[in-house]
This record gives structure tokens, C-alpha cells and sequence, in this order.
């Protein structure tokens, strides 16, 4: 890289400004990476946080978790399919609440077996179990709408009041923060009459053969046909952990809406950067006619040339990076759903490296067809 | 013998465009020889120089540099032999803009594939140290008149030490007092370095640094001038 480094500090205001130009792009991109990463763990943190390989749906084309409802008699028969390691029936509803002080609350209630593979860990307070209608909250609901340990929820309509024994990390579903509850508690706030069974009655035992969804771990080596043949016999839908994720509210329109950004990005920086070096290899014909005239072989130039894309990209990305990640920190320290995840952002820089090498190295092919008949005045 | 051209002919352009750049054309240049080729415009003079220099493929006719016809050579052949055995001195622009002075000879080493080392750039300072730029080294080709352009570039061309120096036009950019001071260089040089060297100018006024002053007119050499508007002269010997 002989010529490459003293042409970069030669033009060195060019190259400066082109290497903000990437540095700009390699900051959006970083940007965009975190808050991809931000918005999906805002979006499915409750479903990343389950320990299971597949969920079963009521049998949908399309299941989402709004609309299912898996009997009693299907858990039991899934439960004695061959493959399976461990199964919870898990109950989802969407609420809206009011805490004992009256601020309103939009909430996911999850009902599920206290003490089974899908309870929370909490980090303030009590598991499950203890107290029939004691809760887990997702630490969201404490930091964002100033629930405590203690309060009492009582839920819109259903008029179900939950206790807070516990506070678990940010859990969310579709954005909305989850509670977990005992599973009666649940089947109760969701099939039973609003306010409870009438004073010394009990519920219906019906209320409680419902759930939502079931949360499966299978064997590794149980087969999507096999699990099909099931579904078909049972009449579930059981979606593996990326389909799972998928069925949540926006969640695929969100990745999918970041993604093309991202893809737009990763073409502005090959076509700015072969715009770049297209202007600057048409500038340097007759330089490159005269080295070529001097003895300097295509390759000796095209790797020069390459050289000082890639030290031009390298700059610019560092600092786009640098200032990503600053201004991201900042971000998420307001609270916004923002997340660093190294693999994602070193993927996406070095997409973002390799789309302006392409670029540049398609305009620098140029290089080739330059005569060195030029450096004698002569025409190519 | 150095340089040898035999019935070299060079038509440039297609169809009805086509024109005869080079007519049957012979020259030889031994080492230590300088030879100026006159001409006027479009004589033929840079023509002769490509084909020397292996920038272009004579139509018909060989040309053979220290022995080897380069007449059919590949074009990564042809580099290697620029690099390597010809040295170019072209009009005073050519220099690479971004290098100093220093810069543009030691460009030659690296190009051949290895880091210029304390040697070369020992060899480079005493050639720029030779045509009087050693205290303007570190100067880019835009801090330079253009007479110290040309005196890089003539330093530049003896940086691989050449056996074939093919000059362009030296004095073309340059006031009669400069100009003259360059072909001297160039003359002295060529004899000290032994180096065959053929200069083609249409400047008169640099005939006596020449061992032998070849004309073209028309892609001939050696022929009579017909023009009387342009006053040529003959074919001069060389003093050898």
C-alpha cells in the first residue's frame, strides 16, 4: 500500500469526509442493531426466558397467543406422547388493572404450575405458592409504573385482585409486561364469574380444564413430522422457539421493519463507497496510466487500491461504532428498549465492511482497463 | 546492441480511420548511446517510443530489447520488462501527485515486490543527490518547477538501473536555458550510467547533446523533410 497510504494522507480532507460519511452509516448500523435487539427483548424477553423447545397452540394456520385454548384431555394426551421431557399447561390473557392506589395498568397474566420450569426467578421477594393469589412481577412494572412489593392489582372487569410477593427481571409479551400467577388464579380470573365464586361456593371444576397454551420440552430428536402427526391427532399447533417468537403481537413486523433498514444501509454504504472510489479512479487515470507505464502490474494497483478502501472503511467504522455505542448507552440509560449484543454488531459491521469493499472493489476495477499508452499523451 | 527495431510499422485507429503511426521503421541503440529522434507533431515520435517500450505490439516488424524479442510477449511479461530493463522519462507532469520526490524512485522498489530498504534508499539519494534534488526529497510533485519535475523523473528512471532509457519530450514544458540543462543532464547520465537511450523531441535546440539525431516524419525515419515550414536537419552521425 505504498501509493494508498500517501494518497491518504495527500487528500486527506477527501478521505476525511468519506470516512465520516461511513462513520455515519457505521453508527446508524450499530444504532439499528441495538435497537433491534432492544425492541425484540422488549417485545418476547418472556418468551426468550422459557426453558422450552417448542409451544402447543390451539390447532390455528396463524395461532397467536390471544386465541387459544387447549382442554384438559389435550395436555393430558400430549403429556404421554412419546419425546416428551417435560410439559406445562400455561394460561395467557391480556389485562388491564389498577393498583390499590388506582394507576392504571396493561398487563400479560400468566397462569402456570407454581414451582414448574417456566416460574421466574425472582430477585425481590417470593416465588410462587405461598399465598393463593400472590403474583411475580416483571421488574417493568415496578420501574415503569411504580408497582410495589405488596400492592394489590385488581384486575379491569374480572374485578380479581393479585398480591405482589414478587419481582422477577423484565418480562414482556407484545410490549406488555407479565404477571405471573398460580394457574387456578388464573383459570379463575379468566373462565370464572367477575369477583370470585359467590361467598362459600366453590368454582366449577370446568373452569379449571382450560389453559392456553402448553409449553413443551421434547427430546432432541423428535421429528417436525412427528410432531405434525400429533398435532393433527390432538388438535394443537406446536411451534418451534423461532415460530413461537414470531407468533407474538408485531414482532415479526418489527424485526422485519429493522432488517430492511439494515439492508438499506448495507446498500447506501456499497453504492456511496463505489461512488467514492468510482470519482477517485476516474481522477487518478492518468496516475495510474503512468505507474502502470512505470512497470506496476494490475494486481500490484487493485490491491493498493483495496488496501485503502478497506483503511478508509476500518476508520470510518471505528468511529461509527464508537459513537454508536456512546449514544446507545445513553439511550438505554433513559429507559428505551435498546440492547449491545457484540455478535449482532460485529456481524452487522462486518456486513457493513464487506458491502463497501464490494462497492469499492467494482469501481476500482476500472483500474485494469486503464492503458498506460496515456502516460506518453497517447490515447488508450 | 541494446535496442533493436526491424521494419517496425504501427497502424493506429479502424477502417477508413486507420493511419500508418510507424512505416517500416529500423533503429539500434547501444549502451551509452544517446540517440535523438526529430520530429514534429504526429510524427511518429511517441509511437516509436510505446513500441520500444513495449506499450505497444508493432503491427508488423520485432523488436528486441538486450537480446529478447519483446515483440510477442504477454502483457504481464511486457510489465515485468518495464519495470525491470526500461527506464521512462516522460513530459514534466508525470509524477505520481501524492509522493515526494524521494517517494517516486523508491515507488520502483516496491513495485518489484519488496520494502524499500536503507540500500535503495541510499541508491534513490545519491540519484536525486546526482540530478541536484537531494535537499528537495521530501517536496511533492506540486512544491516542484517544472525543471525539478523533470530532473526527479530522470532520477526516477535510473532508480532499477535500466538498460533501455526511452525519453519523451523532456524539454517540451520548459524555457530554452532549463531545457538545455535537463538534455545535458540526461546526456550525462546515459554515458555514466551506460545506458542505451533514445529521446524523442521536436526541439532543435538539443541536438548537440545527441551521439546521433535520427528524423521522422510521416511514421519514416531517417527520411528528408518536406516541409518547408518546419526547417529539419539531416541525419547527423554520431560522433562515435
Amino acid at each position: 500500500m505504498f501509493i494508498a497510504l500517501r494518497d491518504l494522507a495527500y487528500a486527506k480532507g477527501r478521505f476525511a469526509l468519506m470516512a465520516l460519511v461511513i462513520a455515519l452509516i457505521a453508527f446508524l448500523m450499530t444504532f439499528l442493531t441495538g435497537l433491534a435487539a432492544g425492541l425484540i427483548k422488549n417485545n418476547i424477553s418472556g418468551l426468550m426466558e422459557l426453558d422450552v423447545s417448542h409451544i402447543a397452540f390451539e390447532f390455528d394456520d396463524k395461532p397467536t397467543y390471544r386465541n387459544t385454548m387447549i382442554e384438559r384431555d389435550q395436555w393430558e394426551e400430549w403429556a404421554q406422547q412419546p419425546g416428551v421431557k417435560k410439559l406445562e399447561p400455561m394460561g395467557h390473557t391480556v389485562f388491564t388493572a389498577r393498583t390499590q392506589r388506582d394507576d392504571p395498568l396493561e398487563l400479560v397474566l400468566w397462569g402456570l404450575a407454581p414451582g414448574s420450569l417456566i416460574e421466574p426467578e425472582v430477585f425481590d421477594g417470593d416465588q410462587l405458592g405461598g399465598v393463593s393469589n400472590g403474583v411475580i412481577v416483571s421488574n417493568l412494572l415496578v420501574e415503569r409504573d411504580g408497582v410495589q412489593m405488596g400492592d394489590t392489582i385488581t384486575l379491569d372487569r374480572v374485578l380479581t385482585e393479585l398480591v405482589v410477593i414478587g419481582i422477577a427481571e423484565e418480562r414482556n409479551i407484545g410490549h406488555i409486561p407479565i404477571i405471573y400467577a398460580p394457574l387456578a388464579k388464573w383459570q379463575e380470573a379468566t373462565y370464572g364469574p367477575p369477583g370470585g365464586p359467590p361467598p362459600g361456593e366453590k368454582l366449577p371444576d370446568v373452569v379449571f380444564d382450560f389453559v392456553s397454551i402448553l409449553a413443551l420440552q421434547l427430546e432432541e430428536d423428535v421429528t417436525p413430522e412427528q410432531i405434525v402427526a400429533i398435532d393433527d391427532e390432538l388438535g394443537t399447533s406446536t411451534l418451534d422457539r423461532a415460530a413461537f417468537y414470531a407468533a407474538s403481537t408485531g414482532y415479526i413486523e418489527e424485526v422485519r421493519t429493522v432488517q430492511i433498514i439494515q439492508v438499506f444501509l448495507f446498500l447506501i454504504s456499497a453504492v456511496v463507497i463505489g461512488a467514492f472510489f468510482s470519482i477517485w479512479t476516474i481522477q487518478r487515470t492518468k496516475e495510474i496510466g503512468l505507474v502502470k507505464a512505470l512497470g506496476a502490474s494490475n494486481g500490484y494497483l487493485l490491491r493498493d487500491a483495496l488496501g485503502q478502501a478497506l483503511i478508509l472503511m476500518a476508520i470510518g467504522v471505528v468511529l461509527g461504532l464508537a459513537l454508536g455505542l456512546w449514544s446507545g448507552q445513553a439511550f438505554m440509560q433513559s429507559g428505551r428498549p435498546f440492547m449491545f449484543e457484540s455478535d449482532k454488531i460485529v456481524q452487522a459491521m462486518t456486513l457493513l465492511v464487506t458491502a463497501g469493499l464490494l462497492g469499492g472493489a467494482l469501481s476500482i476495477r476500472r483500474i485494469t482497463s486503464v492503458d498506460p499508452i496515456i502516460a506518453l499523451g497517447q490515447e488508450q | 546492441m541494446t535496442l533493436r527495431a526491424e521494419n517496425v510499422s504501427l497502424l493506429l485507429g479502424d477502417g477508413d480511420e486507420q493511419i500508418k503511426a510507424l512505416d517500416q521503421v529500423s533503429i539500434e541503440i547501444a549502451a551509452g548511446e544517446l540517440v535523438v529522434v526529430l520530429g514534429p507533431s504526429g510524427a511518429g515520435k511517441s509511437s516509436l517510443l510505446a513500441v520500444c517500450g513495449g506499450l505497444r505490439t508493432p503491427t508488423t516488424g520485432r523488436v528486441w530489447i538486450d537480446g529478447t524479442d519483446i515483440t510477442g510477449l504477454k502483457p504481464a511479461v511486457l510489465t515485468k520488462l518495464r519495470r525491470d530493463q526500461i527506464g521512462f522519462v516522460f513530459q514534466q507532469s508525470n509524477l505520481v501527485p501524492s509522493l515526494s520526490a524521494l517517494d517516486q524512485l523508491l515507488l520502483l522498489v516496491h513495485m518489484q515486490g519488496r520494502k524499500p530498504r536503507a540500500d535503495d534508499r541510499a541508491k534513490a539519494l545519491a540519484l536525486l543527490e546526482e540530478v541536484g534534488m537531494a535537499e528537495k526529497k521530501n517536496r511533492r510533485g506540486n512544491q516542484l518547477s517544472g525543471g525539478e519535475r523533470q530532473r526527479v523523473g530522470i532520477a526516477r528512471a535510473f532508480m532499477t538501473d535500466p538498460s533501455l532509457l526511452l525519453v519523451d519530450e523532456p524539454t517540451s514544458m520548459l524555457d530554452t536555458q532549463r531545457g538545455h540543462a535537463i538534455v545535458e543532464l540526461l546526456r550525462r547520465a546515459c554515458h555514466d550510467h551506460k545506458v542505451a537511450t533514445m529521446m524523442v523531441t521536436h526541439d532543435r535546440g538539443v541536438l548537440d547533446v545527441a551521439d546521433r539525431v535520427l528524423e521522422i516524419r510521416d511514421g519514416r525515419l531517417g527520411g528528408a523533410s518536406e516541409d518547408a515550414t518546419v526547417e529539419m536537419p539531416r541525419i547527423v552521425d554520431a560522433a562515435h
